[in-house]
């Protein structure tokens, strides 16, 4: 990694890690979405470090734009009643919250450090609009087609379910 | 490329963005549109923001104007003479007076000019003089007095709201229409090295080149419409942040109609990108340029319409100014908002005026190609003519007619979004949501389809084909 890839990283890690901890930390469901905001926008960042500007401005789009959006939507209809809840729990389950929490971090620390595979040159078009969509249409159609109507099917599904049967 | 011609380059790139946008499009497009409602509605709107100068200086006003006058009278008698010798010679061929030619035209252009700009001076100091020293640009002062009020105004934050996301969402409002300019080419590239020589019309040309855009993304567009999604939510939280519930509606009304009309936003341009293979907005442009502007494709001006109408439900202004309609919800959003903040969303709104804009001038009418200009000049050649008129001009002098016809058009196109600010009525919300979805959304979808039809049959290259012979 380059110098200038190496500070993007390490300002959206910071970046990334500060709106994580925001986001389940803070009281006001509403704050908690900025924070989920500020954690997308810097995942956006560290894709950009990978050369993948397509999938960052995919994460923009998708995310930032469409489920942080959905989010404060349903926070706002909602209405100040879910301002501030009551953090409930008892200790057995807050313990084992918290000890899955650092197993899960020893064990992505673990596979990281002991990570000593041979760095694999990427194609000039890998990560952009063209490589993408030839990788897509040419390598997965069908997975792809298949995730497309399972989504479509989810749609229907939901629009079947809230609307009652009279209407 | 040096990194220090580079890094040079992108800041005065930047710097000319931000001075075109924010500096000069955003407040002049405030000031013409309030003086345009105020025509409309026969008031005298905003035309009275004055500079008053000191007495003394307008007596020295005064007295300067009857030197100007003869010294407008002077140069004006110098160029009619000058002008008369130039058609003497053009008409007879030859040159009876002691004086060479090239030093006759170079006396009319110079005094031409001079006594052009001395009767302008002796116009504007008589009118400074007349209006007893207030010095008024039409009323193109009174951006300049709002800024000022907006910056000492008291800044009223409602005390029961959230402070934090209050003072946040003007700012999450205006830095991604800002932003959105970053992938916008304003002329086609530089060559630095030849800026001064008249270049090859066609060919690879050596040396340093400069994209004439701040940031050039494999992404194009995305980009654009990635940064302006985020715009949403500055909208949508300052409602909730109020604490206000006409605010709150505004907010979900502003939030709902922005996330249903930028998927039809997106979708009108895909016919586009279909076209041009790309969707760099630099390759769009060159192939407008090298072909034919995408408006003479029938389906693309159908694209065109539809993306016009989605892009001025995008800003949020009449006819589709629902979150902040006045008669049902006070401001919407912008209820609780004063001074500096309220600004900042004003300015984000015809910033993002002028963004949407530049997209159709770039998509749809060529973005900085001028008819008859090439690389190396102008060449005057139609269809039925055997040769053109070819006018070689240097790189530069290209460059700078491609940057101003490209701004030309975007002032074409914001006059004609403030035109329908004026004309229409505002729509109710259901007939908005109806026009969205049950209107656009199918109607774009299938344009997408029929042109695919006409790419893989091939009558999209015959016609591109028959448009390039013309």
């Amino acid at each position: 990694m380059t110098g200038a890839g190496a500070t993007l990283f390490v300002v959206t890690a910071i970046f990334a890690i500060i709106g994580a901890l925001i986001t389940v930390a803070a009281r006001r469901p509403l704050r908690a979405a900025m924070g989920l905001l500020v954690h997308i926008v810097s995942l956006a960042g560290m894709f950009l470090t990978l050369n993948a500007h397509l999938l960052a401005a995919l994460q923009l789009l998708v995310y930032a734009g469409a489920i942080v959006v959905l989010f404060v939507f349903v926070i706002m209809l909602i209405g100040p009643e879910a301002e501030t809840g009551p953090i409930e729990g008892r200790l057995v389950s807050r313990s084992t919250a918290g000890a899955l929490t650092l197993a899960v971090f020893l064990v992505v620390a673990t596979s990281v450090g002991g990570f000593d595979a041979a760095w694999i040159a990427v194609d000039a078009d890998f990560g952009t609009v063209e490589g993408l969509g030839l990788a897509i249409y040419r390598n997965a159609l069908v997975p792809f087609e298949l995730i497309s109507i399972t989504l479509l099917v989810a749609i229907i599904g939901a629009i079947a379910i809230a609307r009652s049967p009279t209407e | 490329m040096t990194t220090e011609v580079l890094l040079l380059s992108s800041i005065l790139k930047i710097v000319f963005v931000l001075v075109v946008t924010v500096g000069a499009f955003a407040p002049v497009l405030i000031w013409a549109e309030r003086r345009q409602s105020a025509m409309i509605q026969d008031r005298l709107g905003p035309s009275r923001a004055a500079i008053v100068l000191p007495p003394s200086a307008v007596a020295f006003i005064d007295k300067a104007r009857l030197p100007m006058w003869r010294g407008f009278a002077l140069t004006g008698i110098v160029a009619i003479v000058a002008l008369v010798a130039v058609t003497w010679v053009a008409v007879r061929g030859t040159n009876p007076l002691p004086i060479p030619t090239a030093t006759l035209t170079k006396a009319l252009i110079g005094f031409g000019a001079a006594s052009v700009l001395l009767r302008i001076g002796y116009g504007v100091h008589g009118m400074i003089v007349r209006n007893q020293g207030k010095v008024m640009v039409l009323g193109l002062l009174h951006p300049l007095a709002d800024a000022l009020k907006f910056i000492f105004k008291e800044d009223f934050v409602p005390p029961k709201s959230d402070k934090f996301l209050f003072a946040a969402g003007p700012i999450i409002a205006l830095i991604p229409a800002i932003a959105a300019f970053a992938v916008i080419p304003f002329a086609s590239t530089l060559h630095l090295d030849h800026w001064n020589q008249v270049l090859p019309r066609t060919g690879e040309v050596a040396g340093t080149i400069i994209p004439m855009q701040v940031a050039s993304l494999d992404v194009g567009i995305l980009f654009i419409f990635a940064v302006a999604s985020t715009g949403i939510i500055g909208a949508a939280i300052s409602g909730y942040a109020s604490d206000n519930k006409f605010s709150l509606l505004g907010g979900i009304r502003a939030a709902s109609q922005m996330v249903s009309y930028e998927v039809v936003l997106g979708l009108t341009l895909v016919p586009a990108f279909m076209v041009y293979r790309s969707l760099r907005l630099e390759d769009m442009a060159m192939w407008q340029h090298e072909h034919s502007w995408g408006i003479f494709n029938p389906l693309l001006a159908l694209g065109f319409i539809m993306f016009f109408t989605a892009a001025i439900a995008e800003t949020k202004r009449v006819p589709f100014d629902l979150p902040e309609g006045e008669s049902e919800l006070v401001g919407g959003y912008l209820t609780e908002y004063s001074g500096m903040k309220f600004g900042m969303f004003f300015m984000g709104e015809f910033v993002e005026v002028v963004a949407l804009g530049a997209i159709a001038a770039i998509l749809f009418f060529g973005a900085w190609d001028v008819p008859f200009l090439y690389r190396d000049g102008f060449d005057f050649r139609l269809p039925f003519m055997a040769s053109g008129i070819v006018v070689p001009l240097a790189h530069w002098i290209v460059i700078a007619i491609q940057v101003l016809f490209f701004l030309l058009k975007i002032v074409v196109f914001i006059w004609f979004q403030l035109m329908i600010r004026w004309s229409l009525p505002r729509f109710r919300y259901d007939q908005l949501m109806k026009l969205c979805w049950k209107g656009l959304l199918p109607l774009s979808l299938l344009n997408i389809l029929l042109m695919g039809v006409f790419i893989l049959s091939g009558v999209l290259d015959k016609y591109v084909g028959l448009l390039d012979r013309l």
